[in-house]
């Protein structure tokens, strides 16, 4: 996009080593985050959202996990080549993570209050008195009733979901200009889901920062984001603007997608197949073996090339391409018969699973 | 949490009690001792196999009945009167206090060692996993456990003591107690104490320290910034301590004084191991009960301390719910 | 099961179901049932078969006379060529463990070839879990075998004291001779017969013992649990090695009781590890099931409880084998074990002595068990990580 956008990422590539052989787990991934912008990354599981967003402060774990290829410049540095010592200057003070797992990003053995304590002190020079009292203060700006009595207790004397408020408190801690949240409701009742996603709301309103949100709900992503790039087994295959994505997608899987979601005309249909096989991925599209509109194009060569649809408005389908515009036509309803074409391919059955 | 040390306290008295009870127990059921001390007479060829049955019986007080023994025995048991010892000719709580210290200065480093070197290489082979260093620390920790010490004992004695030549080959308690010379003797004890222990605690730590390595809040902890050393320490090592204080103790027991028993028989170090030897090979039951139940009261008393050590290692702890 | 992969355009039309054949269901029924009888009536003779040859051994026949003698005709075999056996109670008590090993482990390895073969490729990831079976193995053998071919060993007083092939000795003695001549080979062989069935025997007690402990307090629960847990608690306090002493003090240091000594003092661990994973096994469906379809609380441990704690009991027995042999070794070495018995921590003990002079008397048979221990550690990391699912969490991605 632009180039003062505060994260540009071009090309991420990033592999796991198993006995089963190598993991492609992002394949050539490139979007951008603006200022104070929230930018949502979508896909099922397995479809290399979280190893991006991991990437990027390369939290990853290696091994395992290795980025083999690409840009991650953040603020108009590389962070792919950055010292160690350089990249923690960055992490949790310029970029804070908030994982999925509320239970287990707390460590049990200290009080929430040294926890976030700890956060500040790895950036900042103050005294343990005085990042006490901003701890207080974090737990009270994420709406953590009587922040001073509650302070000094521990993790496993909170709820689930201000254990995730404590950790949204711990990652503000040095106002961070990115806050790059794993799946942070989804492991919380449907009740405080809504109340996490307020905060962020709020938060990011009050802050002006940006928002990297990784999420499989497009319900999440209707909510928050601005802008949204859909990842399709380690690869992107579309990105807009929000009200764009929901009212015009462009790709098959999008559109796919959509259709999974409850009450937009009463019926949900399934997308047939699972994700391809992460190690030995096919030839083409990555959608392909599971598209109703694929033709014999779409499953040889290499991966489709990004296509304008619209006003910042992306999508890698052979179906926008100049070559194929007529022989592809996505308008069609796909027939019974070609549904069932695809859940019967024998590619369609390998299970993807990814790294765990 | 009062109520939980409460509750432990009265756990390890009603132990205490309990164990010394059983040890009437086995002695005074004993099937058919004499057939059995009389084999045991003609397998070690010792002093005449009467002589200490009647020590026994003198002890327990031949003739009257069982609870009227049984009282005897507890009584004398808990007031410290443990009898005489025939092998020392002299009272068993003067040749336990003799002997103890002879035991501390190769245990007591033993264990220092054993917990900071077997935690410090576990660690290490934890946060660097399927590394060359973490699969030559799990293979020498597995001949660690597997050696015989009494076998390793005897090799080091013949490599470094009549090959070499390099430290004397057995203890000689006429050395004055603090001086290098002294030191020269120990090595050899200490580390074959050393070496097994190292090697188990290794094996836990790594096995523990693993379990937190790849939790979240290490990567939430590395998100924050913090530096490697820091999220090792605080994020991967202390967590791991609540698990492995509750093994440490049983562990540690196990296998040193184990160990320490055969180390100080085989060099001589006139320990509480040696001692319960000599008593074994004497037939001296006043001294062989003593040298038995003392290992058993410092173990209920180290399981005791790891209670306590929970407490204030563990937030979680339930006081009311945790079975003991 | 058809209706799944009908198109949707089919879906109105109702599924049609297979027909069961009653009749073939009852005869496979029926022709299984018989099996499992054939099973149970041939391991009740093999047992009941065991009792009998025990009891003749001990009360028919005169003590001196061997209870088997075999005439192979091939010369170097045992005493011009004749086999005799005069199994003691340990040698019988071993028959008896190798026949539940082959009941309750060959037996039904042999009938569930797949899952065999399943868990076989992964403990073959393991390379030195398998070369540590192989070397196992041949320990095994060569302690069952061994004993009968070479004979027991024998003083020669005049010869004293040669050492091994390599260094200055002769293919007679092959691994030299102690003090009064007994060839240290004949003397490692007997001891692999001594530490095999120590370490097997003992074992099978020792975890036969934790997992009724076990099961029986995870599944009855309540008091039952609390005294049983307790009791372990207790026994745990003792150090094994003291409590084994100490035992042996009283009643004794002769193999058999030794063994059982050894047995009695080293379920506690297991039996606590058993517990927490049967409390687990507990909560899940298929004992809710097994009960709600009428089985009685012993039925349930015997066929759903203990099965699905196999894995932990068979990693628990690999890795307590070694432990037991080592115990003995410590016993003998002390000298306070069986003195008609060549144990390896007896002749590393004897070795002591002479140690400068002559160390192939220590050393030889110490490295033997050493690579024993060594190997029974091994195998038993390598079943863990085949057979324990939760260890996967460690395990290379």
């Amino acid at each position: 996009m632009t180039d003062d956008s505060l994260l540009s990422i071009r090309d991420l590539r990033a592999q796991f080593h198993t006995d089963e052989g190598v993991v492609r787990a992002v394949d050539g991934v490139s979007f951008d985050v603006g200022r104070g912008e929230t930018v949502c990354l979508v896909g099922e599981s397995g479809s290399g959202k979280t190893v991006t967003a991991e990437s990027i402060t390369r939290l990853l774990a290696t091994p395992p996990g290795r980025i083999v290829g690409g840009e991650i410049r953040f603020d108009g540095t590389d962070v792919t080549s950055m010292a160690e010592d350089e990249l923690r200057t960055i992490r949790g003070s310029r970029i804070a993570h908030v994982f999925q797992n509320p239970q287990g990003s707390l460590n049990p053995v200290y009080s929430v209050g040294a926890q976030i304590g700890e956060a500040i002190r790895a950036h900042r020079r103050v005294s343990r008195r005085h990042a006490r009292a901003r701890a207080i203060d974090l737990l009270e700006s994420v709406g953590i009733p009587d922040p001073a009595a509650r302070v000094d207790d521990y993790p496993h004397e909170f709820s689930t979901g201000q254990k995730q408020r404590v950790a949204i408190a711990m990652a503000l801690a040095c106002d961070p200009d990115l806050l790059i949240a794993d799946e942070p409701t989804t492991a919380l009742d449907v009740t405080v889901q809504a109340d996490i996603l307020d905060l962020l709301a709020s938060l990011q309103a009050e802050r002006g920062m940006s928002i990297l949100l990784v999420t499989h709900d497009l319900g999440v992503v209707a909510r928050l984001a601005d802008r949204v790039v859909v990842l399709y087994a380690g690869t992107v295959l579309e990105r807009a603007d929000v009200v764009d994505l929901f009212e015009r997608p462009a790709h098959p899987y999008t559109r796919a997608l959509l259709e999974c979601l409850p009450g937009v005309d009463g019926e949900v249909e399934p997308i047939g197949g699972t994700l391809p096989s992460p190690i030995d991925p096919p030839d083409g599209c990555r959608f392909a073996p599971r598209c109703p509109h694929a033709i014999e194009e779409c499953h040889a060569g290499g991966r489709p090339p990004p296509s304008t649809v619209g006003d910042d408005h992306v999508a890698s389908c052979l179906g926008y391409h100049r070559e194929y515009r007529g022989a592809i036509d996505l308008e069609r309803h796909p027939t019974a018969e070609e549904t069932q074409r695809v859940s019967d391919r024998p590619d369609a059955g390998i299970d993807g699973g990814g790294p765990r | 949490m009062a109520w939980f040390v409460g509750r432990r306290l009265v756990w390890a008295l009603f132990a205490t009690f309990l164990v010394v009870t059983l040890t009437f127990a086995l002695l005074a059921a004993s099937p058919n001792p004499e057939t059995s001390q009389a084999a045991w007479q003609a397998a070690q060829d010792g002093s005449d196999p009467e002589e200490a049955r009647a020590l026994v019986d003198q002890q327990h007080g031949a003739g009257d009945s069982l609870t009227t023994q049984y009282v005897s025995y507890m009584v004398s048991m808990f007031s410290l009167d443990w009898g005489q010892s025939t092998t020392y000719n002299e009272d068993v709580t003067s040749v336990i206090a003799n002997a103890w210290v002879y035991s501390a200065i190769t245990v007591i480093p033993a264990t220092i060692i054993a917990v900071v070197v077997g935690f410090g290489i576990g660690l290490y082979s934890a946060t660097h996993q399927y590394t060359t260093a973490d699969y030559a620390a799990t293979l020498v920790a597995f001949f660690g456990v597997s050696i015989p010490n009494f076998w390793f004992a005897i090799v080091l004695m013949l490599v470094f003591g009549e090959l070499l030549g390099l430290t004397p080959i057995s203890y000689d308690s006429e050395v004055p107690f603090w001086s290098l010379e002294h030191l020269s003797y120990l090595v050899l004890p200490i580390t074959v104490l050393a070496t097994a222990a190292v090697a188990s605690e290794m094996r836990y730590a790594r096995a523990e320290a693993l379990e937190y390595v790849s939790a979240t809040w290490t990567k939430t902890a590395r998100a924050k910034g913090l530096s490697e050393t820091a999220v090792t320490i605080r994020h991967v090592f202390r967590p791991a301590t609540v698990p492995l204080v509750t093994i440490l103790v049983a562990d540690l027991v196990g296998i040193i004084f184990a160990t320490a028993y055969v180390v100080e028989v085989i060099f001589g170090i006139p320990g509480l191991g040696y001692v319960s030897y000599q008593a074994l090979v004497r037939m001296d039951t006043p001294l062989v009960l003593a040298t038995t139940l003392i290992p058993v009261f410092v173990t209920i008393v180290a399981n005791l301390c790891q209670d306590l050590a929970y407490t204030v290692l563990d937030p979680r702890i339930d006081y009311e719910g945790r079975s003991p | 099961m058809t209706a799944s992969t009908d198109t949707t355009a089919d879906r109105e039309r109702a599924p049609t179901l297979e027909p069961i054949d009653w009749e073939v269901v009852a005869s496979e029924r029926d022709a299984h049932r018989a099996r499992v009888t054939a099973r149970s009536l041939v391991t009740a003779a093999c047992f009941l078969g065991l009792l009998a040859a025990w009891a003749f051994d001990h009360v028919a026949r005169a003590s001196h006379e061997p209870f088997l003698t075999l005439a192979t005709g091939v010369a170097f075999l045992g005493e011009d060529g004749v086999l005799t056996a005069s199994p003691s109670h340990v040698d019988w008590l071993f028959g008896l463990t190798l026949l539940v090993g082959v009941r309750y482990a060959l037996v039904p390895l042999w009938e569930n070839p797949r899952l065999t073969r399943y868990y076989w490729r992964r403990i073959a990831r393991n390379r030195l879990g398998v070369y540590s079976l192989y070397f196992l193995a041949g320990v095994f053998l060569v302690g069952l075998i061994g004993p009968l071919v070479l004979g027991d060993p024998e003083p020669q007083w005049d010869l004293g004291h040669t050492p091994p092939v390599g260094f200055g000795g002769t293919f007679a003695h092959p691994l030299g001779t102690t003090r009064n001549g007994e060839g240290i080979l004949e003397i490692v062989v007997a001891g692999a017969r001594v530490s095999m069935q120590v370490g097997l025997i003992a074992t099978t007690i020792s975890i036969g013992l934790a997992t009724v402990v076990g099961t029986t307090a995870a599944f009855v629960g309540g008091r039952v649990d609390d005294l049983l847990m307790r009791g372990v608690d207790l026994l745990m306090t003792f150090p094994t090695l003291f409590f084994i002493l100490f035992l042996v003090y009283i009643y004794g240091g002769n193999l058999f009781v030794l063994v059982l000594i050894l047995a009695f003092t080293t379920w506690g661990g297991q039996a606590r590890l058993i517990r927490s994973e049967a409390l687990q096994r507990r909560e899940e469906a298929y004992i809710d099931a097994a009960r709600a379809a009428g089985g009685g609380p012993w039925y349930v441990i015997r066929r759903h409880v203990v099965p699905n704690v196999s894995n932990t009991v068979v990693t628990g027995a690999t890795l307590l084998i070694p432990i037991v042999i080592l115990f003995e070794a410590v016993v003998a070495f002390l000298g306070f074990g069986d003195p008609s018995v060549w144990s390896w921590g007896r002749i590393i003990a004897d070795g002591r002595e002479s140690l400068a002079s002559a160390w192939w008397v220590s050393t030889i048979p110490g490295l033997v068990l050493f690579l024993t221990v060594l190997a029974f550690n091994f195998l038993g990391d390598a079943l863990r990580d085949a057979l324990d699912p939760r260890h996967e969490v460690n395990r290379g991605r």
